[in-house]
């Protein structure tokens, strides 16, 4: 497999306070990708320093093109699309207008792709003509999904999907991200702390604490190592 | 029933004009979260502007279309050069910068058209004794017809680029979340830009109709006008551009009514008191504005 995205000596952070110190690591084609770590890791440091929304330095290769130096607007042009903590819908437009931003780099054959996710997500079509900031945690987090594949993304970054949303949920959310992965070939890198879920639809896993990937492998080669699973997956 | 229907028609006419400043304020608002108390002194800059191209020999309406065109440029290059640099450092200091450029226009103006500029400026619209048509017994002048139209399109106008544009769709992408907006590969920094240049395009038609109306321009042309504006984007929520016009038209409807159903007592002195004093009871019972978004959240 031809690696799609190349992150290498990651360095980012906030100000004078640097949260990741050197981080290497890379999603193939098709792969769905989990980060996890404790609270703090810097998990969602990791997924905003690849969006570009903060400043970093290293070096971020995205199907051949570098952009290390490329500004968050830009980068959605690359093919990246961010499912941000904390959804990051835009609560005072529609439903449908929602997914039509979420749309924004083109123009071609909206109405279809419409189609295709009110199709996948039910709910989101019952409600295409409500604002998106009445709608609940569940439907809040299907639609910033919805939105950010609008964009036909070659690689999907999701921070924390599971934060804040009932088990059942959370469980659907996961299984959604994992068809689209079988179904279309959707690459995704996730970060977690919800391991348990997450690796069930992972190929590969990184472990990161205090910003530096302490440990990779496969999901079965993680979910059998032992200390590993005690630390990670509780049990 | 003939005196109520003049006051209100009239005070329609009015509250037109405080809507096109009122709308500028709140595009401003809806896409930074900052008031732009300098975009009153932008209008009267632009009208100085409109006054002197019309002044070189240009037809007064392709003058009044160019001094909006260069209020564009203004308002596009002052968010540019002076607010983002600023904003991205200290909210508090663009309140600061705006207030600066409220004095620093007001002085411009002065310095290129002579201190306590007065320059008399002809009315957009036919302004004989006899322009004018009844309705219901009430004096309709087409100036104030003219103004009432012309305000009405462009609010129209706007809204139309608001609701049916991609680039209004991202203008209302930006001011719900510009976080997201950047995410969805909307260049934030543009539609900002285009945010100031449009409120500054509104100003300059607004400060035209105005100088048009009172037959000069000044440099304290926009004074009064901007607070009624202000009042108006207050009142209507600041981020609700429907609420804007609303508030616009009615405050000019009120303040005309009271100042003509109590000539003694209030008159045309203390009218601006009343249109204060409403919207302040209006703001005790709804903070918000009357359709200013109390914004619902769900986690």
């Amino acid at each position: 497999m031809t690696a799609l995205l190349e992150v290498t000596d990651l360095h980012a952070g906030y100000g004078p306070i640097e949260v990741l110190h050197g981080l290497n690591l890379e999603v193939a084609e098709g792969e769905v990708v989990v980060i996890l770590g404790a609270n703090g890791a810097g998990k969602t440091t990791t997924i905003r320093a690849i969006s570009g929304t903060i400043p970093r330095r290293g070096a971020i290769s995205m199907a051949g093109h570098d952009i290390g130096h490329t500004s968050a607007d830009a980068i959605v042009r690359h093919g990246v699309a961010q499912v941000p903590q904390g959804r990051g819908t835009f609560p005072d437009l529609t439903v449908e207008d929602n997914l039509r931003v979420g749309a924004y780099v083109r123009s071609d054959e909206l109405e279809e792709d419409l189609d295709t996710w009110f199709g996948v997500f039910p709910r989101l079509a019952e409600r295409r003509d409500q604002k998106a900031g009445g709608l609940s945690g569940g439907e809040q987090q299907m639609l910033a999904i919805a939105r950010a594949l609008m964009s036909r993304p070659k690689l999907l970054l999701c921070d924390e999907p599971s934060l804040g949303l009932a088990p059942l949920i959370t469980k659907e959310m996961f299984e959604v991200i994992g068809r689209l992965n079988r179904d279309q070939g959707l690459s995704v890198l996730l970060v977690e702390q919800n391991a348990n879920l997450a690796i069930k639809i992972a190929h590969r896993v990184y472990l990161l604490e205090t910003g530096r990937i302490v440990a990779s492998g496969t999901a079965d080669e993680i979910s059998k190592d032992d200390s590993i699973r005690k630390a990670y997956l509780g049990y | 029933m003939e005196r109520f229907f003049q006051y209100f028609f009239d005070g329609l006419s009015v509250g037109a004009i405080y809507t096109l400043l009122a709308l500028g304020l709140v595009v401003v608002f809806r896409g930074t979260g900052h008031l732009n108390f300098a975009q009153g002194e932008m209008a009267m800059f632009c009208t100085f502007l409109v006054w002197q191209i019309q002044d070189w020999g240009v037809p007064l309406w392709i003058s009044v279309l160019l001094g909006m065109v260069l209020g564009f440029l203004l308002g596009a290059i002052t968010e540019v050069v002076l607010i983002r640099p600023i904003a991205k450092r200290s909210a508090g200091a663009v309140f600061v910068i705006t207030i600066a450029l409220f004095l620093g226009l007001n002085s411009l103006a002065s310095m290129i058209w002579g201190a306590l500029p007065s320059e008399a400026m002809p009315n957009l619209f036919p302004d004989e004794p006899d322009d004018f048509v009844r309705i219901f017994g009430a004096v309709w002048r087409y100036e104030s017809i003219g103004i009432l139209v012309v305000a009405l399109v462009l609010c129209g106008l706007l809204f139309a680029i608001f609701a049916k544009t991609k680039f209004g769709l991202a203008m209302r992408a930006v001011a719900s979340n510009s976080d997201s907006a950047r995410l969805v590969g909307i260049r934030t920094g543009t539609v900002l830009m285009a945010s100031w240049g449009i409120a500054a395009a509104m100003g300059a038609l607004s400060g035209s109709l105005v100088a048009g109306s009172n037959g000069e321009v000044t440099s304290n042309l926009m004074f009064t006008v901007f607070i009624y504006a202000s009042a108006a984007a207050t009142l209507g929520g600041l981020d609700s551009p429907g609420g804007a016009v609303i508030a616009g038209l009615s405050i000019g409807v009120v303040e005309n009514m009271a100042a003509g159903y109590f000539p003694l007592w209030i008159g045309q002195e203390m009218k601006l008191s009343v249109a204060l004093l409403t919207i302040f009871v209006v703001l005790l019972v709804k903070p918000s504005g009357l359709f200013g978004s109390t914004r619902i959240e769900r986690v």
